[in-house]
């Protein structure tokens, strides 16, 4: 009888557990500047509804910026991998893990136009699923309103393709974006959106202070939507902050004998109007 | 029917016009390039190009040094003046934006 009710216990906290969503961050303070100049970014493997489990990134497999100033430019790549080093990033919950700080020097973003970062992870293992997670995460920067690439596909095998800029996006409006694999839309796939809800210590490589908004349900931590027969999807944006997107199971492959999923993820930002 | 048409193209004109003149910003930058050049570029914030738009450089005086224009890349690099200067993005009436050089950095 006892064993009963405990397990019936243990039940319950499973049941009632948070939707817990892993989301590969690429974090910088600020997407929209209105100058160039050196830049910071952190690169954080974790849950950011709540500011905690810090997964360990192992060395990255690519982490580049595509550039273009103007509709009429002509987008160039740099490799970026030179400029980062690792970093221990502490959560809420005071748990640390491996993760990596990039310091681009001014050169890297200087020019007016579109910085589209993409970070591709070496796969994690999550040994729960017993198998890999790799997610192909975007983050785009703008300098002096210049537009430039940023609703351009990368080709990436998991990717969100903007259909608003997601750098200049205002508290109730709304963002629309297309879930590709290769070029091509991938149509009535479950989207996946959660809140950076915790503030960032870009020196203490940290997240600090209290979590902003409390979740009256698991359901409202990691919302989901799904994308049509386009692969279209639309969110509300209700706070300013940053939103990441994330679409879990895009591609399943092999590696090293295990399962492995690709997933897309992108960051967009949220300005209050002053 | 002559009247309703002309009504028709005014009230179309009025409504698009502005709109067209409000997403066309003139954007301009320039650095130092810290080799003894200046560069800048220019281009708009409806993505279009600058290409051959006059770029005027004058003395603390006022007086022009050089006039150049944007490239079909829409930028441009010229020898750094002595002593005070400015640049100046001549994109035409409500196109024009003004960089002193005191503003100008690496």
């Amino acid at each position: 009888m006892k064993r009963g009710l405990l397990l019936a216990g243990l039940l319950t906290l499973f049941l009632s557990a948070p939707a817990l969503a892993h989301f590969q961050m690429l974090y910088t303070p600020e997407s929209a500047l209105n100058q160039g100049g050196a830049m910071n970014l952190k690169l954080v493997f974790t849950h950011p509804f709540d500011g905690d489990h810090i997964m360990d990134m192992e060395p990255v497999q690519e982490f580049y910026v595509v550039h273009q100033r103007g509709e009429e430019g002509e987008p160039q790549q740099f490799d970026l991998k030179e400029y980062l080093s690792e970093i221990t990033w502490k959560g809420l919950d005071d748990a640390e893990g491996k993760a990596f700080d990039a310091n681009l020097p001014a050169r890297v973003v200087r020019s007016m136009g579109d910085y589209v970062f993409v970070l591709v992870p070496t796969p994690y293992y999550e040994k729960a699923d017993e198998g890999y997670i790799q997610q192909f995460t975007k983050m785009v920067v703008n300098v002096g309103g210049m537009p430039g690439n940023w609703n351009e596909p990368l080709g990436l095998p998991a990717e969100i393709v903007p259909m608003n800029k997601p750098y200049a996006n205002w508290t109730g409006g709304v963002f629309t974006g297309v879930v590709m694999s290769n070029g091509e839309p991938v149509p009535n796939i479950e989207v996946e959106v959660e809140y950076l809800n915790v503030d960032v210590d870009m020196a203490a490589n940290a997240f600090v202070g209290e979590p902003k908004i409390e979740a009256p349900h698991p359901a409202f931590e990691t919302m989901s939507v799904m994308a049509n027969d386009k692969g279209e999807f639309t969110i509300g944006l209700p706070k300013a902050g940053w939103w990441g997107i994330a679409v879990p199971d895009v591609v399943e492959l092999e590696h090293d004998g295990k399962e492995m999923v690709q997933e897309a993820v992108l960051w967009i930002q949220v300005t209050d109007i002053p | 029917m002559v009247r309703r048409g002309l009504i028709l193209f005014f009230l179309a004109a009025f409504l698009t016009i502005p709109s067209l003149a409000a997403a066309h910003t003139p954007l301009f930058a320039c650095f130092d390039n810290a080799d003894g050049t200046i560069y800048c570029e220019g281009g708009f914030s409806d993505g279009s190009t600058a290409a051959g738009i006059p770029i005027i450089v004058t003395d603390g005086a006022g007086e022009v040094i050089k006039t150049l224009e944007l490239s079909r890349n829409s930028d441009v690099e010229f020898d750094k003046p002595e002593g005070e200067y400015s640049v100046l993005f001549a994109g035409g009436e409500g196109h024009e934006i003004l960089i002193p050089g005191s503003q100008i950095f690496e």
